[in-house]
């Protein structure tokens, strides 16, 4: 079946690159003829604050910037405190992808407020939606620091779950980024790609 | 509203970015103004994409308007760009504007923080339209924002008049297709109608008792204001901006912005008036909805201004007493619509207990060092608008007073008066608050002869909207080293008798000289030096670690406000108080905070 659209949230804090990986999907769809809208807020904060990025692509035009909750078909977080924050979002057969990095909360670490007793991991799991999270420590690499490409990773992992063709996609990095920084993000979306393909086997 | 001509292509634009297009398109010469979040962002690309448009950023937002108010008297079509909170600051100017003969098209580009996602307090740059009686317009989308900033000049000039485009933190931040024609090439518009132009109070006195005066010296002073605004309201019902979409006939919505597509998704079938000019209110299309549907409702992001000024047509409309405005919503999202008018519509409920991410500063923040002094020596301050004024937060508690950009030496000065003087409550003022109103509160301050400290914190630009180029900075659009302005040599110009540079990262040699400061008995100035490490990436030294043994999870390191350290779960489940080697810029502020030496290199 023709895909019409979908409405993605994208989440995670400040400094993870998750502007970048908004643009760089983008560029696909824009590829595909795809009408778009992206609505990037970064919370009350100077670093560390939380970031989401409502991102919807249909074929016909978007109305609201915004996607209602209940209507998000894909949750890519890069922070799973954020996961959390938006797990009500998700239609009933929507999909999680999670990264299970964690920034702890300011209010928590100065004790203006409790943690959550549960690990943060096993309530995303527990939402009932499908779930894949992305573990750091089982996918340490030696080439690169995982933490700090997420938003590469992701994009493979993404890209993988559709069925969309990595050749396509590595390009739309390599125009977008630094010549410098080229070949060490094609290593981190061969490892995203990698990541996902163990999890969707 | 796509206006596809045969060599254009569609772009993908955020609203700033459109605006900037827009501007270009409307061949405007002169682009000024003050940075401020949301907005700031629509003069960054006005002048990296523009070169033909002279761009500045002005003192402050006052000095900006009356940049372009010169440059449109000179016939040239010119803007200002600030946030609705800088508005308030060039409030004076723009009521000075209102009404006064316009040559080159005048428009006043203002960044509405709806949601409060940048932090503002509940503004809503409308009011001035309806103080002033000037037009505002507002977009739904990045498409709009490029055609109403277009339209704006073209309203400013036919009807004489300043525009206000009202841009919100949503529309800024949203990214959708405008239609450019690539091969557009830079026009500018000259229109000298006008040989004087003077604000109302003068030209109203003149005519005061020169009715019927035909008088060519009186005449060509006056310009019929009122006038002009009548005509623009009745010609907006035929304006192709302001759209009439009949549909059903049960709920009609009034409704502009991005709240128009809210709308529109949640209710496809409600019949819709979409106002691209917010002000003033096109009547007739309002009446023509009003009885083609059973309900009225309007639908504005804000304040409910649009709703008091549908009612004062004798229209009968319901906003406020469905939406609450506040605190109850601070912004309208598609979910708030469909709460109410579509009552069987599933609810979603958000997880509870999720913490909350209070603000914290940058890792190596220059502002830590000063509220660290403050607090530790119990000296009292006032804070100002400027990345220091976390230190406010429950967390760090470095200042009891705090209000808007640049009041810090006056509230300080104030608080010394009437307190005769005996405590020397402290002022601590950025850079850019200085500049922009401050310095006005430091000579105040010297002529009313204060024994006042203040605290001066540079860091080479204005930090909190990401590193604008200030009076002082060494570097801007229109930069040359001979004309940067030195703190230090202006504060001794105006005449005051202590004055310290210190590096902030020198702990031990600030706490004295605050102190030294605090003690003389005289007005004294303490300027804390260090760049901006997220602007200018300072180089990393040795990071700090956490020896876990010596640790006893005081969390005196956590109060000092550094986003570098966490309180975390380790593998075993047991909380450790560690430093995020990631984050850590190794400034060593924290281990001046631990008595137990447990932060080590
Ligand atoms: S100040 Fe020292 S003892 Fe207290 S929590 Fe920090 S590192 Fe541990
Ligand atoms: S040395 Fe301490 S205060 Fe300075 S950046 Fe590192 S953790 Fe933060």
């Amino acid at each position: 079946m023709q895909d019409t659209g979908k409405n993605i949230i994208i989440a995670g804090v400040g400094g993870q690159g998750i502007l970048l990986f908004s643009n760089l999907l983008s560029k696909y769809y824009m590829k595909l003829g795809y009408e778009l809208k992206i609505s990037d807020v970064i919370g009350l904060g100077q670093r560390g604050g939380g970031v989401e990025s409502h991102f919807r692509y249909s074929n016909e035009p978007v109305l609201s910037p915004f996607i209602k909750a209940g209507d998000v078909d894909y949750l890519l977080s890069f922070e799973q405190t954020e996961t959390l924050r938006y797990l009500h979002c998700l239609k009933d057969d929507g999909v999680i992808f999670s990264s299970n990095f964690e920034l702890s909360t300011s209010s928590v670490n100065t004790r203006l407020e409790k943690d959550m007793p549960e690990s943060k991991t096993e309530l995303i799991t527990k939402s009932g939606n499908k779930t894949f999270i992305i573990d750091l420590d089982e996918n340490k690499s030696l080439d690169f620091d995982i933490s700090k490409m997420m938003n590469i990773v992701m994009l493979a992992f993404y890209a993988e779950f559709r069925g969309y063709s990595h050749e396509e996609m590595i390009e739309i990095v390599k125009e977008s980024v630094p010549a410098k920084f080229v070949e060490g993000n094609i290593k981190a979306y061969e490892k995203g790609a990698m990541i996902a393909r163990a999890q969707l086997a | 509203m796509k206006k596809e001509s045969k060599s254009s292509t569609m772009k993908m634009l955020n609203g700033n970015e459109a605006v900037a297009r827009g501007a270009f398109e409307a061949g405007v010469k002169v682009a000024s103004g003050f940075p401020g979040t949301p907005s700031t962002e629509v003069m960054d690309y006005t002048q990296q994409r523009y070169p033909d448009i002279y761009c500045e950023w002005s003192t402050n937002e006052k000095v900006g308007l009356e940049v372009a108010i010169g440059a449109s008297f000179a016939g040239y079509r010119s803007f200002a760009v600030m946030k609705t909170v800088g508005l308030h600051v060039a409030a004076d100017a723009l009521g000075g504007a209102a009404g006064s003969q316009i040559n080159g098209g005048l428009v006043l580009v203002v960044g509405d923080d709806v949601g409060r996602i940048a932090g503002d307090d509940y503004n809503d740059v409308r009011h001035y339209g309806n103080m002033f009686n000037i037009p505002v317009l507002e977009p739904s989308d990045s498409q709009e924002a490029k055609d109403l900033m277009i339209k704006a000049f073209e309203i400013s000039e036919e009807y004489s008049t300043p525009v206000i485009l009202k841009i919100t933190s949503v529309i800024c931040k949203t990214t959708s297709s405008v239609a450019i024609d690539e091969n557009d090439t830079y026009k500018v518009k000259c229109r000298q109608k006008y040989s004087v132009s003077f604000s109302k109070v003068i030209m109203t006195t003149m005519m005061m008792n020169a009715k019927g005066s035909e008088h060519p010296k009186l005449t060509k002073c006056f310009n019929d204001f009122p006038a002009h605004i009548k005509r623009l309201a009745a010609d907006s019902n035929d304006f192709e901006i302001n759209r009439l979409e009949l549909r059903g006939k049960k709920i009609g919505i009034i409704t502009a912005g991005t709240p128009y597509f809210y709308t529109k998704e949640v209710l496809p079938d409600a019949s819709i008036l979409k106002l691209g000019m917010v002000m003033p209110l096109p009547e007739n299309m309002i009446r023509e909805l009003a009885a083609h549907v059973d309900q009225l409702y309007v639908i504005e992001d804000g304040h409910d201004i649009m709703e008091k000024n549908i009612k004062d047509l004798g229209i009968s409309v319901i906003g406020k007493e469905l939406f609450p405005k506040f605190p109850e919503m601070m912004r309208f999202t598609p979910d708030i619509i469909e709460e109410k008018l579509v009552p069987d519509a599933p609810k979603r409920i958000l997880m509870e207990g999720i913490p909350f991410r209070l603000p914290v500063s940058c890792a190596g923040c220059s502002h830590l060092f000063i509220s660290q002094i403050l607090k530790k020596n119990k000296i009292k301050a006032a804070a100002d608008v400027t990345c220091g004024l976390i230190g406010c937060f429950p967390h760090m508690e470095s200042y009891s007073l705090q209000k808007c950009m640049g009041s810090s030496i006056a509230l300080a000065h104030g608080y010394n008066v009437a307190t005769d003087h005996k405590e020397n409550f402290v002022a601590m003022i950025g850079d850019g608050g200085f500049w922009a109103t401050g310095i006005n509160g430091l000579m105040n301050l010297i002529f009313n002869d204060s024994q006042s400290t203040v605290i001066i914190v540079d860091n080479s630009c204005l930090a909190m909207t990401g590193g604008q180029h200030i009076a002082s900075s060494e570097f801007g659009f229109n930069y040359k080293p001979e004309n940067k302005l030195d703190i230090a040599k202006v504060c001794e110009a105006i005449g005051v008798k202590d004055i310290v540079t210190v590096d902030a990262y020198e702990f031990e040699n600030l706490e004295k000289s605050i102190l030294n400061a605090v003690n003389a008995k005289t007005n004294s100035i303490v300027i804390v030096k260090k760049p901006c490490v997220t602007k200018f990436k300072l180089p990393k030294s040795d990071i700090y670690h956490i020896d876990q043994d010596l640790c006893t999870q005081c969390r005196k390191c956590i109060n000092i406000g550094c986003l570098a350290i966490e309180s975390k779960k380790g593998k075993d489940g047991k909380v450790e108080i560690v430093i995020n080697e990631d984050l850590c810029v190794g400034c060593g502020l924290c281990s001046t905070a631990c008595k137990f030496d447990a932060i080590i290199l």
